[in-house]
């Protein structure tokens, strides 16, 4: 256990002093958009300080308010388009195809959710900062950008050491094969924990900043079950919001650790330039790859649906967040989000996370050093 | 005195190539022994089965009677290691480049870091960032690193690679030191013969893949003859005079104006008395005894000053 743990510092030490670039980087940019989004507050509000905080009743009633007038703007184009004798499909969050009367039925079904919202006094997640935050950091761009700047980071772990011919000296000392890559995923999975924690810091004092409040960490929040159908009693999930956000966390990191495995992989097999290169183009090219082929299956299948099947695909990694992202208020109905879909989209995570760690841990133990 | 490393039959290969021929060897403890043969002999390939980098694909490879590969963990125990061309963290400095390879040892003990840095002369430059380094410090900084934790058994592949004269020199009486004093085993491949000569207690020479000879050095170098090198004014002439005596095998020298000439016997008179007869000048007929260089050509094929081998230092051209 003492060399294991003697190994992590190693990696530690070895990351922070090559790579403390890309951590002082990560930070300024932070700074940046924190600088910029408070520029434009001061801007658009007039006021230096934060907004007073506003009850979550309060945000629903906004949002039917701002529902029922997009509802009257779409009856008003109905009409006229009737008039025409034609029909038109609108675009949006429903995705290109959505006929006029989908929308409104949508927008109907939106008010709906929030009016029983409202009359049963249960808060929607998306009310809490720190849930917002969560969401933001742990579904959004922010874990987008974090978990390619992982694989990156990752893939160089072996074929860095064998790039620089460290491998020998490494391999040849006592710590087994097993203690190596078991010391090295560790301490990547370690660091990428940390970064992820103060990204989530951070991006919730924002929000907070954003909202007026910090909110509770400890109240009741509702999720829908089956982002696809009507609140209800039958689809409404409530849960502390700390249990919340550590499933998210929890679901983030896994997908971090995903992407570690795959890096890890292609590290064990190749030198440094390569491992980095065919990680990034898998990080990068498989999400384009993905959407490229979600439009073929629905402009074949003419339902968006169909493509809901790559959200099991490895590079998925922000499906479970985003998943269990609020499928209620503005957000109007969709498939496959909902709290449903967590489950089986973590499970599906683990399994491809532990495949790459088992063929990463198989193909080093063997792996032979030629030079 | 025990074997602590045994080379049993090792074979191995890379697709069709064929690196290592069922090789067999020893290395006693206490002992120096020097590791022989040309580019491509196998050399490197052997250590690297030794240190747990390769799995040889037939025989045994054992260091103080573990299994370099199945048993590597026990194995490594035994030995420190540089191979050819060492690797650094090139953004740490020396010396925490010394603390990241101890750690792997057990807790670090920065003194014997600070005393290893002294012993192969680094102490000024150890704080100092690997990436400025020269070749011949960080040969320097790999020994020191295979020295870490004390190990029985010192493995180095081409240690003098990069190093100027002073630092040959240097690693020379170090190696010695350490043999001497500290009952040190070291096994240690070299292309420079001068090195094992004066070093080594035993040598192995290897050439494609296979043992040609190994022994200790008063057997290997007990080859009965004479070498002779002569500078003369007609080269060609020369070769057809020389030839024709008796005994003689000469070849074209290396040095501009001279031929070497091989004899079982002592027939320098000889040659020089045909050589003036035929109306050649000799400017100057050297006669040295066969040394493990004669000894190095005739197992690999390989002349040291061939093209094709390591370089190693020639003689200077006498003046004329």
């Amino acid at each position: 256990m003492n060399i294991v743990l003697s190994l992590v510092r190693n990696e530690f030490e070895k990351t922070w002093r090559s790579r403390w670039i890309v951590f002082a980087v990560l930070f300024g940019l932070f700074l940046l958009i924190a600088a910029g989004l408070y520029t434009y507050y001061v801007y658009r509000e007039h006021r230096w300080t934060p907004p007073a905080p506003v009850a979550w009743q309060s945000q629903l009633r906004d949002e039917i308010a701002g529902n029922q007038h997009t509802i009257a703007g779409l009856e008003q184009i109905k009409q006229q388009t009737q008039g025409q004798g034609g029909t038109v499909r609108v675009g949006g969050r429903n995705g290109p195809g959505v006929s006029i009367d989908q929308a409104i039925a949508q927008t109907q079904q939106a008010i709906a959710d929030d009016q029983y919202l409202i009359e049963h006094n249960i808060a929607p997640v998306q009310s809490f900062a720190i849930a917002q935050a969560s969401l933001f950091a742990l579904g959004g761009i922010v874990m987008f950008l974090l978990t390619r700047i992982f694989g990156w980071l990752a893939s160089e772990q072996i074929a860095g050491e064998r790039s620089d011919r460290t491998i020998t000296i490494l391999l040849s000392r006592p710590p087994s094969r097993n203690q190596v890559l078991f010391s090295k995923a560790i301490a990547s999975f370690l660091i990428s924990l940390v970064v992820v924690l103060l990204s989530l810091v951070i991006v919730y004092a924002m929000f907070s900043f954003w909202l007026g409040s910090p909110g509770s960490v400890t109240d009741q929040a509702a999720v829908t079950i089956d982002g696809a159908k009507p609140l209800g009693p039958g689809n409404l999930l409530q849960m502390p919001i700390y249990l919340f956000v550590v499933m998210c966390f929890g679901a983030a990191m896994l997908g971090v650790l995903c992407v570690q495995g795959m890096s890890l992989l292609i590290s064990v097999v190749t030198g440094r330039w390569a491992a980095i290169g065919i990680t990034l183009a898998l990080l990068f090219g498989a999400p384009l790859v993905s959407t490229v082929v979600a439009g073929i299956v629905f402009l074949i299948s003419g339902s968006q649906d169909s493509s809901h099947f790559l959200n099991y695909l490895f590079f998925n990694i922000l499906a479970p967040v985003g998943s269990v992202a609020p499928a209620f208020g503005n957000s109007t109905a969709a498939a496959g989000s909902g709290i449903n879909e967590f489950p089986s989209e973590v499970e599906t995570l683990a399994v491809w996370t532990f495949g790459f760690f088992l063929a990463a841990w198989l193909l080093f133990r063997r792996k032979q050093e030629a030079g | 005195m025990s074997a602590v490393v045994e080379v049993e039959r090792l074979s191995k290969s890379f697709g069709r190539v064929r690196a290592l021929n069922q090789i067999s060897f020893d290395v006693q403890e206490g002992e120096v022994l020097g590791f022989l043969g040309p580019n491509g002999a196998g050399k490197t390939t052997t250590i690297r089965i030794l240190l747990g980098l390769l799995h040889g694909d037939g025989g045994t490879a054992t260091i103080g009677g573990h299994d370099c590969w199945s048993d590597h963990v026990r194995a490594s125990r035994f030995f420190g290691a540089t191979l050819e061309q060492p690797g650094f963290y090139g953004f740490l400095s020396g010396r925490d480049n010394l603390r990241q390879f101890a750690r792997m040892l057990g807790p670090v003990d920065e003194k014997q870091i600070t005393e290893l840095l002294d012993l192969v002369g680094m102490t000024e430059r150890g704080d100092d960032k690997v990436k400025r380094y020269s070749m011949g410090m960080r040969q320097r900084l790999a020994l020191a690193q295979a020295l870490l934790g004390k190990p029985r058994l010192l493995v180095l592949d081409e240690p003098t690679n990069g190093l100027d004269p002073n630092g040959i020199h240097g690693l020379r009486i170090l190696l010695r030191k350490l043999a001497t004093e500290q009952g040190l085993t070291i096994f240690f491949s070299s292309h420079l013969l001068s090195e094992v000569e004066e070093l080594c207690d035993r040598v192995v020479v290897l050439n494609r893949g296979e043992v040609k000879a190994s022994g200790p050095l008063s057997d290997l170098m007990n080859v009965k003859g004479f070498r002779y090198r002569i500078d003369v004014s007609d080269v060609d002439k020369a070769l057809e005079v020389v030839r024709a005596v008796d005994g003689a095998k000469a070849e074209p020298g290396t040095i501009k104006d001279s031929i070497n000439v091989i004899a079982d016997n002592d027939i320098a008179r000889r040659i020089n008395y045909a050589l003036v007869a035929a109306g050649i000048g000799v400017d100057q007929l050297i006669r040295t005894e066969q040394g493990l260089e004669d000894v190095y050509i005739q197992l690999t094929g390989v002349p040291v000053a061939s093209p094709l081998s390591s370089p190693v230092p020639q003689a200077p051209v006498p003046p004329r």
